[in-house]
């Protein structure tokens, strides 16, 4: 927009200014123009065809902008129905146009947020956790979703799974980040061993690039796989039944590991008929009932 | 051969039989193992086996009288063999309350010296004996009227308890051993106000009361009564069959082939069983006399921590990690071992949960005897530190003691640990909510130093994107891949940009090299003093040329485009050089056009080292 504007400034500068030399302006002017009597008139119409056109490049402008906007916002009307029934009280009929949403396969972070918060309305303190871990694993630099998942933590007494100490140092980008550093540091590799291949002195300054990509790409691949298969990776769940019993074995009277409050993360290990092995919080393992636990990472169907 | 390993083995057979047979035995039993002061017991002590037998000597225990009452001896002829049992009979008069052991007596029998088992007797006072009638015996033995065969018994060891106190049940069924009884329906208290656990049965006995043997099944269990007040408890009902003597007049049992009472011989039962002529099998029903049972409320003023526990128990506690940071989670182990109403034992609280986020406990109970009354019950915490802390929070478990009748509160030794960090997350979290757009919804925290506790959440989210986002990770999604192909394409370019350009470098080198081999070998050759003016003007001429092309590297001149202004710009020949060099130009093109005929037929030595000296001064 400011570059869009400065150009539309420059234009019109120049066009006021008539200095000779190479703008469009001057070369329309015809040879028989150049008569001194008429020098004005022309520079007047000159004047007034650059004023026409850049008036039409900052209304081109800025119908390219208004494009660029609704290309980051739209107004979803089923999304804004849900959101009414949010705000008239009707928590159950918001949570059930989210969810459709949800189903349409039209996810959104802020999406998943405000179905948290129908949830959290609702009452149900671990769906809306789980909905808040949603919104966060498509947006980690989410504020409310972050804050209000706080909240709800807080008043489910929702148990939270200890990332290892890779992890934590490794956190400070996504798994996003992660691939695309890599895909650059690798061409950006692969760019100076060509150049190093076929240059006819190979220069040590060029050698340290390639090796210091190559320790690079090698980290990133580290880091993806390790925040990939954590405690907080692909495998995160949240437990959405109340009083979850981890047990033992996989029956309902095998002794019990740990109760999991709703919204209690788990890693799932593996899955066997309706139960799911799981890593706990606390480093304990246990079976949990299938049903009371929904993986946040949701798989596109199809 | 096979005939005599037979024989061998069954004479190791008998011998090892005999042996068997040979070794003398002995038993010691009490008539009946409760009793009250003056009220006297009997005491047996029978030794089976051969030889001759010696009684104990004088069985001396204090405050108890006991005195032989005689010897009785019985022969048996089984298998060949003559087998003697000895019985000793003494009487026991208890002269004072308690509970005596009688040890083990030696009896010299066959040679050998044989102990008997320890007995122990309980002995009331003489005014427990109405109340042992009432309330420690619940029952009198009650046989029934079928000839006295069978009798249950409840024994309740307390006339009063509290609500909710356990009261360990013994329920004993005894029948003569020859009735051969089979249980229908197993023993069962009846009654209402009070809970029953699960019976079990503990053990089986032979017992002598009122002088006629019985087989005594013992079941045990607990009862807690659900309200105050005066209970009677049971009777205990049950059902079995016995097996009586037939009664002349009992009718035969008529089979079910006989649908008709057509007196089928074959219905007759001697056929099934033959001694059944003897005896039938009769359906009782076992039944007890109640017991009262005086119900008080509990005391008034339980503790905060009083969750209905009643008994008497101890309490250990453990924490694990003991070093972590604010917000992780630390497991405590509070283990409650004891005796009483396991069922009502909840967690212990936590009297001061400031500073400290709880989360609910698991537990399991392992208990010590058949009815679980006592064991030990095992509760899981986890608990999380908001902020910096030294000590775990004092955990405290009250129960009630009925022995004491009072409410007992027990309270964990603070255990050290070490929590490190700054604030829990939670007020980080509020701290970012605070900072975002205010709305409605969003509700201010308080300026508490301890982590406030939010209790409301932000605001809804209007707009949706317009792209649909994704779960999967970049590196799954197809653009991701599709997108590698412009650095992969841009990374083809750039190879073969540079191949070409070795290629062409390598094109050029091996230009150079040529010339440069061809300029040596023209040299060579100009040294040489067989060459005719024609040959040695013609070669010097391409040597000129040749050296001129690989003096001008970069502009790559060819060799047949050199002429003299040329090669006198690539040398920056002088006036002198230049005039030389022309002329040899045009004595190579004088001697190329005019023929050989013309002018000498050899060089002179001074023109060739003329024309050396020209070309090998050429430099650029």
């Amino acid at each position: 927009m400011n570059r869009q504007a400065a150009a539309d400034r420059d234009l019109l500068r120049r066009a006021s200014s008539g200095s000779a030399g190479t703008t469009p302006a001057r070369r329309d002017i015809s040879p028989n123009t150049r008569k001194p009597g008429l020098a004005n008139c022309d520079l007047a119409v000159g004047r007034r065809a650059l004023v026409k056109r850049a008036r039409s490049i900052v209304m081109a402008a800025a119908f390219c902008a208004s494009l660029s906007v609704s290309a980051f916002a739209q107004p979803d009307p089923q999304f804004s129905k849900a959101n009414q029934q949010y705000a008239q009280g009707n928590f159950k009929q918001a949570i059930a146009g989210y969810e459709s949403i949800v189903r349409a396969g039209r996810w959104s972070a802020n999406l998943f947020y405000n179905l948290g918060n129908a949830w959290f309305r609702n009452g149900d303190f671990g769906r809306a956790i789980l909905n808040y871990e949603r919104a966060l694993a498509l947006e980690p630099h989410h504020p409310e979703a972050a804050a209000n998942l706080q909240i709800a933590r807080d008043e489910a007494g929702a148990l939270e799974m200890q990332r290892s100490w890779p992890e934590r140092y490794l956190r400070f980008a996504t798994v996003n980040e992660y691939a695309v550093a890599a895909a650059v540091i690798f061409w950006a590799a692969a760019f100076g061993l060509v150049a190093l291949i076929f240059a006819r002195r190979r220069s040590k300054t060029l050698i340290a690039l390639v090796i210091c990509c190559l320790f690079l790409f090698a980290l990133s691949i580290y880091s993806i796989y390790t925040l990939n298969h954590g405690n907080k990776g692909q495998g995160l769940a949240i437990v959405t039944g109340k009083d979850v019993q981890a047990r033992l074995a996989t029956a309902d009277t095998a002794n019990s590991v740990l109760t999991l409050p709703p919204g209690s993360e788990i890693k799932i290990l593996s899955t066997r008929g309706d139960w799911l092995y799981a890593a706990l919080p606390n480093n304990l393992r246990g079976w949990i009932p299938a049903k009371d636990a929904e993986p946040v990472r949701l798989r596109t169907s199809g | 051969m096979f005939t005599r390993i037979f024989t061998v083995t069954l004479l190791m057979a008998a011998c090892v039989h005999f042996a068997r047979a040979d070794s003398p035995t002995v038993t010691a039993v009490l008539s009946n193992s409760e009793t009250t002061v003056g009220d006297a017991v009997e005491l047996q002590i029978k030794v089976t086996g051969p030889g001759d037998t010696q009684p104990p000597e004088e069985i001396a225990v204090d405050g108890l009288e006991i005195h032989a009452t005689g010897t009785s001896r019985q022969f048996e002829i089984r298998n060949f063999m003559t087998t003697s049992t000895v019985t000793y009979n003494y009487t026991v008069l208890p002269l004072r309350p308690g509970r005596f052991t009688i040890p083990p007596q030696t009896v010299r029998a066959g040679g050998k010296l044989l102990r008997t088992p320890a007995l122990v007797l309980n002995v009331a006072d003489a005014s427990g004996r109405s109340s042992s009638a009432a309330s420690g015996r619940g029952a009198q033995v009650r046989p029934l009227n079928t000839n006295e065969l069978v009798f249950a018994e409840l024994v309740v060891p307390k006339k009063t308890a509290y609500v909710g106190e356990m009261i360990p049940v013994q329920i004993r069924m005894g029948f003569d051993p020859r009735v051969r009884p089979r249980l229908i329906e197993p023993p069962e208290i009846t009654g209402q106000g009070f809970t029953t656990q699960k019976l079990q049965e503990s053990g089986e006995s032979s017992e002598t009361i009122n002088g006629r043997p019985y087989q005594v099944v013992t079941y045990k269990t607990a009862i807690a009564a659900a309200r105050a007040g005066k209970f009677e408890l049971g009777p205990v009902k049950a059902k079995a069959e016995i097996i009586v003597p037939r009664r002349r007049n009992a009718p035969r049992p008529r089979s079910p082939f006989d649908l008709f009472d057509m007196d089928d011989p074959f219905s007759d039962p001697f056929f099934n069983n033959p001694f059944a002529q003897l005896a039938e099998r009769l359906p009782v029903e076992i039944k007890s006399q109640p017991v009262a049972l005086e119900v008080k409320p509990l005391p008034p003023s339980a503790p905060p921590s009083f969750s209905g526990a009643i008994g008497n128990f101890t309490m250990a506690t453990d924490a694990k990690p003991k070093s972590v940071q604010v917000g992780d989670p630390i497991t405590v182990t509070a283990t409650i071992s004891g005796r009483g109403n396991f069922d009502r034992v909840n967690a212990p609280v936590i009297e001061d949960e400031r500073g400290w986020h709880k989360y609910p406990p698991s537990s399991k109970f392992k208990q010590d005897d058949d009815v679980g009354i006592s064991g030990t019950k095992t509760f899981e915490m986890v608990l999380s530190p908001n902020e910096k802390k030294q000590t775990l929070p004092v955990f405290a478990f009250s129960y009630f003691d009925p022995a004491r009748e009072q409410y007992v509160t027990l309270r964990s030794e603070p255990i050290a640990i070490a929590v490190q960090g700054g604030p829990a997350p939670a007020s980080a979290a509020v701290a970012q909510a605070a900072a975002s757009p205010p709305s409605p919804a969003t509700r201010k925290s308080s300026p508490a130093p301890s982590p406030v506790k939010p209790q409301d959440i932000l605001y809804q989210m209007t707009e949706l994107p317009r792209s649909v986002e994704s779960f999967s990770p970049v590196y799954a999604r197809r653009v991701f891949w599709l997108a590698q192909l412009v650095p992969l394409l841009a990374l083809l370019g750039f190879a073969g940009w540079n191949i070409r350009r070795t290629r062409l470098d390598n094109r050029e080198a091996q230009r150079v090299a040529a010339l440069q081999h061809e300029a040596a070998q023209l040299m060579h050759r100009l040294q040489r003093a067989d060459a005719s003016p024609r040959e040695y003007y013609a070669e010097a001429s391409r040597a000129v040329r040749v050296k001129t092309a690989l003096a001008s590297r970069n502009r790559r001149i060819d060799p047949n485009m050199v002429d003299l202004d040329t090669a006198a710009e690539t040398f920056k020949l002088d006036g002198a050089s230049r005039d030389r060099l022309r002329r040899l130009f045009e004595q190579c093109d004088e001697w190329q056009y005019s023929g050989a005929h013309n002018g000498p037929g050899n060089l002179s030595p001074e023109t060739r080292r003329e024309v050396l000296e020209l070309i090998e001064n050429l430099r650029p």
